[in-house]
């Protein structure tokens, strides 16, 4: 009888069980399933950025949320002092945002590892950490308009933001993963449970042509030049003429990339490719190139200068209105004639003219890999007057950007060829690496009147009327640039976008840099401010890549 | 006949118990040890990017900056030509 009674006490038992288990796993499965069942999305690691000699630009560091949970808060008085001055803010603004009703409440984000050990030690009830990673800068703002920022998008995701953030997002940001683990109420993995582990895959690294050190002395310069000729904004490029890979760019006034939504958004704008404007006289040595290719010209022949010339209603003039009679091609770009250059768009013709602006692709983008370029507009020609054609041998009446400008530049001193400008030379994932080569999208010159136009280049440097404080015994070429602002359909004399492109050493140059400032006010021409500014990062840059003197 | 049947059952029910509490105290063993891992790893990956960080900070040109004015190098280091010695001997 005992035994009977034990074994029904045993079977009710169990049917308990039994009927416990049903309600579970069958009855409430649903709403219980993530009690057990955890799964958690994995992110990945977002790619960094290196320079050309592997040194980084951009990593990822630990950063941490710092959360309160109002209801288990013992004692909020000191909690608001503690957190207060362990964050360095005002008490007032952490209590303004802690809802007492609420039950989680995130007060600071981007905490360091060091801010978060530093309270954890000060063991407060009611708060917590929540991980993130976010980007860190080595190098600070060096590198500003290239590298874009990091931001998030309407859901909150992370996202990039202009230059090779926003370029090369995709490839930064990686495929997230997740993990699906059963657990017991302590947390512990079931073992007999579901397991389903999804690896993330990791953004790509980005290796870059930009070389730390070079973009160092440009904005070093540029900061030096734009205090001293007092300009409103500038640019420095430099390349490599010969694959047009970017090995610095600098446009000032940059941002904090670490505090970019403290700044307007103008100063998120990379001008060096997405601001238009009237080159001025750096583009003479294209037009010059034109000419030489076709034949129309050599830089010997002569051309009479004795005043000023009529286009139609208009009357075109040199610099200073004066006029030295006789004077060979050289001679027209080394003391920068603009009716010596109307002369020369004479001879090369108007059909010429348009298509070589054709040729050099301007008014479309260079597809340089950076977010944000700027295509410009090149007018179709039967829209042309004569005055246009005058105009744009001397680089007045067409917009370009710095960049379409350098890469055009860079293909008259380089053999000819038309590159197409680029600052990532490596993707590097986990299993493979993918080099960029530099593109030739198009051969414009032959190697005839690329040599001659670098040496007429080299004659303007040596006899331009302005004396600059060259580095001795190196030859460099190039060309100066002062181009007015148009305003309201006129121009404002007094404004003016002085530039000065040079390279070196000239018979095999090794860089090509581009010199902008925007409205100096010390001088409007670009020979007293530009130009003095590229030989002084040119001096730099010499010593940089020991180039040694000529005989 | 009977007793030698309770026998048999009261052992297999034994060692059944037995093997149950082993693999239920193993699994917890190794669930522990799972989870170690898991906050093991987690503070590596985090030790790797605050030492990739330190890494960083030592080769950036702030800290090079830094050492040459605490040295009191200057930029006064003439350059050594080795293409034209000439100028090296200068």
């Amino acid at each position: 009888m005992k035994i009977k009674l034990i074994f029904l006490i045993f079977i009710a038992f169990y049917l308990t069980i039994l009927v416990r288990l049903f309600f579970l796993q069958v009855v409430s499965s649903p709403l219980n399933m993530s009690a057990y069942l955890k799964t958690n999305k994995l992110y990945p690691i977002r790619g960094r950025i290196f320079d050309q000699k592997n040194q980084s630009l951009v990593l990822n560091q630990n950063s941490y949320q710092l959360y309160i949970e109002p209801k288990k808060v013992e004692d909020k008085d000191r909690l608001l002092l503690t957190l207060s001055q362990s964050l360095e803010v005002e008490e007032a603004s952490i209590s303004a945002k802690l809802d007492m009703s609420k039950d989680w409440v995130a007060i600071s984000k981007g905490l360091t590892q060091e801010q978060k050990d530093k309270i954890d030690k000060l063991n407060l009830k009611g708060i917590g950490f929540d991980y993130e990673t976010k980007r860190f800068y080595p190098e600070a703002s060096l590198s500003a308009h290239v590298l874009g920022f990091l931001g998030k998008d309407d859901q909150g995701e992370d996202v990039g933001h202009l230059g090779l953030e926003g370029f090369y997002d995709r490839d930064l940001k990686g495929l997230p993963g997740f993990v699906e683990t059963e657990r017991d109420i302590l947390g512990r993995p079931i073992l007999i449970g579901v397991q389903q582990r999804v690896e993330p895959e990791d953004g790509r690294d980005l290796i870059l042509t930009i070389d730390k050190n070079v973009q160092e002395i440009s904005k070093k310069r540029l900061l030096e030049g734009m205090d001293k000729y007092k300009a409103k904004k500038g640019c420095v490029i430099t390349a490599d003429p010969k694959t047009m890979a970017i090995l610095s760019l600098v446009c000032l006034p940059d941002y904090d990339l670490e505090k970019y939504y403290l700044f307007d958004e103008n100063f998120y704008r990379n001008l060096a490719i997405s601001d238009l404007y009237e080159p001025g006289s750096v583009f003479k040595p294209l037009v010059v190139a034109a000419a030489l290719e076709e034949k129309k010209i050599k830089p010997d022949d002569t051309y009479n200068e004795t005043g000023q010339v009529a286009v139609g209603e208009y009357n075109i003039k040199t610099w200073n209105d004066k006029y030295e009679g006789k004077i060979s091609m050289t001679r027209i770009l080394e003391k920068s004639s603009n009716v010596g250059m109307v002369y020369i768009g004479e001879k090369l013709g108007n059909n010429k003219i348009y298509s070589y602006l054709e040729k050099f692709r301007f008014g479309q983008n260079t597809n340089i890999d950076l977010e944000g370029e700027a295509s410009g507009y090149l007018k179709p020609q039967n829209g042309w007057y004569p005055i246009d054609y005058a105009t744009v041998t001397f680089g007045q009446g067409i917009a370009v950007t710095p960049i379409q400008l350098i890469r055009a530049f860079a293909s008259i001193i380089n053999g000819g060829y038309l590159m197409k400008p680029y600052i990532v030379q490596k993707i590097v994932s986990e299993n493979r690496t993918t080099e960029i080569k530099p593109k030739v999208e198009k051969r414009i010159f032959s190697q005839m009147t690329s040599d001659v136009i670098r040496k007429m280049l080299v004659s303007t440097v040596e006899n331009a009327e302005a004396k600059w404080d060259r580095p001795k015994g190196f030859s460099i070429g190039g060309k100066t640039g002062t181009a007015q602002v148009a305003i309201k359909g006129h121009y404002d004399a007094s404004k003016t976008i002085a530039s000065f492109i040079g390279f070196a050493p000239a018979d095999n140059p090794k860089f090509l840099t581009f010199v902008v400032l925007y409205e100096p006010q010390t001088s409007i021409w670009g020979s007293e401010t530009a130009a003095p500014l590229f030989f002084e990062i040119a001096k730099d840059l010499i010593v940089y890549y020991n180039i040694s003197p000529k005989q | 006949m009977k007793n030698i049947f309770l026998k048999t059952a009261g052992f297999i029910m034994a060692g059944l118990i037995m093997a149950n509490l082993f693999v239920v105290i193993s699994g917890i063993v190794i669930s522990d040890e799972i989870n170690n891992f898991e906050k093991k790893t987690d503070s590596l990956h985090k030790l790797n990017l605050t030492l990739e960080k330190e890494v960083a900070n030592l080769g950036s040109l702030k800290f090079a900056q830094e050492q040459a004015k605490e040295f009191g190098f200057t930029n006064s280091t003439a350059p050594q030509y080795i293409d034209q010695l000439k100028y090296a001997y200068r």
